[in-house]
């Protein structure tokens, strides 16, 4: 905890020096009516920018010299439209990201082909009035789900079946029959590993409709809305996104919901307990300027605290002490991402009026930073879910990789940090969706980091001086688990790399038979009766 | 001066009908067979057909009304992809709708239903009427329910539908061809604008809107007047009403003529107790006496476009988000919300003329 202070105080006297600002708008050339995301769709890791018309999809490749390479991608004339919010996750996990689009009377998903230069749409028949749209794996079985606010009925759910196949639901996740679903934002608050959802909630005539909602993942598939007992409940407060981070760097997220109604914003921190408190007043949020739909957290400056981004435009950079001072910027951005590949996160602005696109790239500072880009294998191919921990003479960072900030729009997939003047950074942590962890020392900074789930494994785990290992690695007959008997394991799994799962295992641990597996690289994860789960890869190899 | 003239008019309108005494439903001229025709069982409405009421005589699709279902129609409409509406209202024998005030539904009785019906005429391929669906607002014990009739093709009965659907139309308006995925709504998206404080509300059958003319078959009379005549409404009005005029006479002012559209296209939401109440606007015509209630000089709460820094800027309609709001199609940015797919090329202009006529912030 010393250390954390002290790091806490050497980054604020660093970041007295750092700025946010942005270039003057810099034209983009895309012919969309909605231009929503700014995010990597052909798996280069480069955010992209991606814009949708009724019968195409519009994708502008960032290249390695920061230049962008138009594709028109024609689709059928789709039924439903991103009139108010899309999401990019690759569902199907084939290596290109879909999309779902939310209209104001569907939902459609649309699936991209195995060389990401076609999309197919898949049109629910269900009434959905749309508000934000999430991918996420809400049953935490490594597969990545749809998620719908509804304006004027309970929220909706598509759940992967596994097959790439989404199976449309109604219930369970904010069920108030009026509605009043904005802003949705998964996060993994009580630090447990699973998706908890936020709603940030709007209705006028003072209905109970426009209560926010904090939906608890039970961890079996069904959800428990704790607002009251979390204190996040706020009356009749309006509110159509909320920004989530750990803005005091203290190993858990904190929240900011946005006001819509000329109130106040509201701030909260996590007390790593299930519970918040309000920190609003003397917090730079309480007055109403930026009243909006929009609000996003980054990063903005790199000096190690994440910023708030509210209504396109307002800026309140985060000093470090849970207070926020607003900054002017003289840019907008509607969509965030390295659109540069600089390190900085740069806003993409579209003027809903007119297609008017521009890019505001980050001016940057000399701060330094690491972006963390991942490759699911037993747990969904983005990474979604995931929580990614950078240690260092800070102490500790984290975020949550996230598909649907805000209300509208889809950010980068990557998980940037900035570490201030710091100029190492001891280790760089992602614990998955799937339990697995995977840990790098010591990584090269100023620059991305690739970590593919399973490939830089903790070892597997020491109890009593006694290191728990597979062998032989590779294998042919059998993986034996040496010391396994340390552990209360409740099952031992099998996954392929492409995230099926092929064998469960109950008893014998000591000895996996995997005789009958195809040749090929597999994860085999270990979970202990009290919810801890380890994981290793090992080969499958023929004589 | 004009205005004032016709206000005077109207106050001695309305002087004239509260001394005339009121007529019984009952009386031979209006209702021959002494009881209503009508049938609105309220134990098992809504019924599976729309002919099962018996609202209308002869060929339903005529939209006869019934000796005592009584049409009225306020005095501008909402604005619905150009659909074409009739409007009646049916009470249970003896019962009486009460005043609250100009700017308030009537109070109407238990049993009370209101009918509207959509239609398009000089339909493509062959210049038909097609009559789409009829909306019924039928009031139980428990409150405002609503019940939606969609016409088939052979326009000779209406089925109950609880589902939303489109139907794809094309039509001559003025000569020019348009089109429309006409949207039947389901019953969550009525409550979407028909709900006051999340409870089911008609919106329309005000005082201020009912306040002029119409062309009965006898021929015309004063709306308000007429519902006291047929007994449907407690004489005794207050003798000057503050009413909305029809938002296409040129006669009246342009100030005038805007606050009636915005009240009858948007004040259902943007009024206290409304779906958006949380925004600045307040449309109604009550309180847009006040133009800050417009928008006027009042920044956003939502981010639509640098330009846009007013929700109306002064002569400026391409920085004003009203202006924007009402020239899309584009379901996140357009107002209404729901209810049109297609500009309304007369509002908007009429919305253009306000603002340019609106020199500074006053």
């Amino acid at each position: 905890m010393k250390k954390g202070l002290f790091a806490a105080s050497l980054l604020c006297s660093s970041v007295a020096m750092a700025q946010i600002s942005f270039s003057s708008a810099s034209n983009v050339a895309i012919s969309a009516t909605y231009v929503r995301a700014t995010v990597d769709m052909n798996g280069d890791y480069l955010d992209d920018i991606v814009g949708v018309n009724g019968s195409s999809i519009v994708i502008l490749y960032q290249q390695t010299n920061g230049t962008f390479t138009p594709s028109t991608i024609a689709t059928n004339a789709v039924t439903y439209t991103p009139d108010w919010s899309l999401a990019i996750g690759d569902f199907d996990k084939n290596g290109f990201n879909d999309i779902v689009y939310g209209s104001g009377s569907g939902v459609s998903f649309m699936k991209a082909n195995a060389t990401g230069t076609a999309f197919t749409e898949i049109a629910y028949p269900q009434y959905v009035f749309s508000q934000r749209s999430n991918f996420v794996d809400l049953n935490n079985d490594g597969h990545l789900d749809g998620f719908m606010c509804h304006d004027v009925q309970p929220n909706v759910y598509y759940l992967n079946d596994g097959t790439g196949n989404l199976v449309y639901h109604q219930g369970g996740i904010g069920d108030h029959a009026e509605g009043g679903n904005y802003g949705s934002i998964w996060v993994d608050y009580d630090n447990d590993g699973d998706q908890d959802c936020f709603i940030a909630k709007c209705r006028g005539g003072q209905s109970t409709a426009s209560i926010d909602e904090l939906h608890r993942n039970n961890g079996d598939g069904t959800f428990t809305n704790v607002a009251v007992a979390a204190n996040m409940d706020h009356g009749f407060h309006q509110s159509w996104s909320s920004a989530w981070n750990d803005y005091d760097n203290d190993g858990d997220m904190d929240a900011m919901i946005g006001s819509s109604d000329g109130t106040q914003h509201i701030l909260k921190r996590n007390n790593n307990d299930g519970t918040f408190t309000d920190i609003t007043t003397g917090s730079g949020f309480d007055n109403a300027t930026g009243s909006s739909i929009e609000h996003v957290s980054f990063d903005f400056d790199n000096d190690g605290f994440t910023d708030v981004l509210s209504g396109g435009s307002i800026m309140r950079r985060n000093n470090g002490d849970m207070t926020f001072s607003q900054v002017t910027i003289n840019a907008a951005g509607s969509s965030i991402a390295d659109l540069n590949n600089d390190g900085f996160l740069d806003l993409f602005s579209v003027d809903f009026w007119g297609g008017n696109s521009n890019i505001y790239y980050n001016s940057g500072n000399n701060n330094n930073w690491i972006k963390i880009q991942l490759k699911g294998i037993a747990s969904n191919f983005n990474g979604i879910g995931a929580r990614v921990e950078i240690y260092g003479a800070w102490g500790k960072q984290i975020r949550d990789v996230r598909s649907g900030d805000g209300f509208a729009n889809m950010n980068t997939l990557n998980a940037h940090f900035g570490i201030g003047t710091a100029t190492a950074i001891d280790s760089v942590r992602v614990i998955w969706p799937s339990g697995h962890v995977d840990v790098v020392e010591d990584p090269t900074i100023n620059g991305p980091l690739t970590i593919v789930e399973g490939a830089d494994p903790l070892s597997l785990v020491e109890v009593e001086g006694k290191k728990i290992s597979l062998f032989p690695n590779p294998a042919t007959e059998y993986i034996a688990i040496e010391n396994i008997d340390l552990l209360d394991v409740s099952e031992v799994v099998v996954f392929t790399l492409k995230g099926e799962k092929v064998m469960t295992q109950i008893t014998d641990y000591a000895k996996v038979d995997i005789s009958t597996l195809a040749e090929g690289a597999y994860i085999i994860v270990i979970q202990t009766k009290s919810g801890e789960k380890y994981s290793e890869a090992f080969v499958k190899k023929n004589n | 001066m004009k205005n004032i003239l016709y206000l005077l008019g109207i106050i001695l309108l309305v002087q004239i009908v509260v001394t005339i005494p009121s007529c019984q439903k009952d009386d031979p001229d209006i209702s021959p067979i002494g009881q209503s025709e009508v049938t609105v069982d309220l134990s098992t409405v809504p019924y599976p057909v729309l002919s099962d009421y018996k609202f209308f005589r002869g060929e339903m699709k005529y939209q006869i009304p019934s000796s005592d279902v009584i049409a009225y129609a306020p005095a501008t409409p909402l604005f619905t992809d150009y659909a074409l509406k009739k409007r009646f209202i049916w009470m249970p024998d003896g019962e009486k709708a009460s005043y609250v005030a100009d700017n308030k539904v009537l109070e109407m009785p238990v049993g009370t239903v209101l009918i509207k019906t959509f239609y398009y005429k000089n339909v493509l391929p062959n210049g038909a009427t097609k009559i789409i669906e009829t909306r019924l607002l039928i009031r139980k014990a428990s409150g405002w329910i609503f019940a939606n009739y969609k016409w088939n093709d052979e326009q000779t009965e209406a089925y109950l539908t609880t589902s939303a659907s489109t139907v794809p139309i094309s039509w001559l308006q003025d000569g020019e061809q348009k089109s429309t995925n006409y949207r039947i709504p389901s019953e969550t998206e009525c409550l979407i604008c028909h709900k006051h404080q999340g409870q089911p509300v008609p919106i329309g059958i005000k005082p201020q809107n009912l306040n002029n003319l119409f062309k009965y078959t006898e021929g015309s009379r004063n709306q308000l007047s007429k519902l006291i005549q047929a007994g449907y409404l407690e004489p005794g009005l207050p003798a000057n009403i503050t009413s909305t005029i029809n938002y296409k006479d040129q006669s009246k002012s342009v100030d005038l003529r805007l606050r009636s559209y915005l009240d009858a296209n948007c004040a259902h939401c943007h009024a206290e107790g409304g779906h958006c109440d949380y925004r600045p606007m307040r449309l109604a015509f009550s309180e847009t006496v006040d133009p800050v209630n417009i928008g006027l000089c009042v920044e956003p709460d939502e981010f639509v476009g640098a330009a846009y820094t007013s929700i109306i800027t002064p002569s400026q309609p391409d920085r004003s988000v009203m202006h924007l709001r009402l020239s899309t199609n584009q379901p996140n940015l357009r107002m209404p919300l729901i209810g049109r797919t297609i500009v309304h090329e007369e509002g908007l202009e009429l919305l253009e003329e306000w603002i340019y006529s609106k020199k500074d912030c006053h």
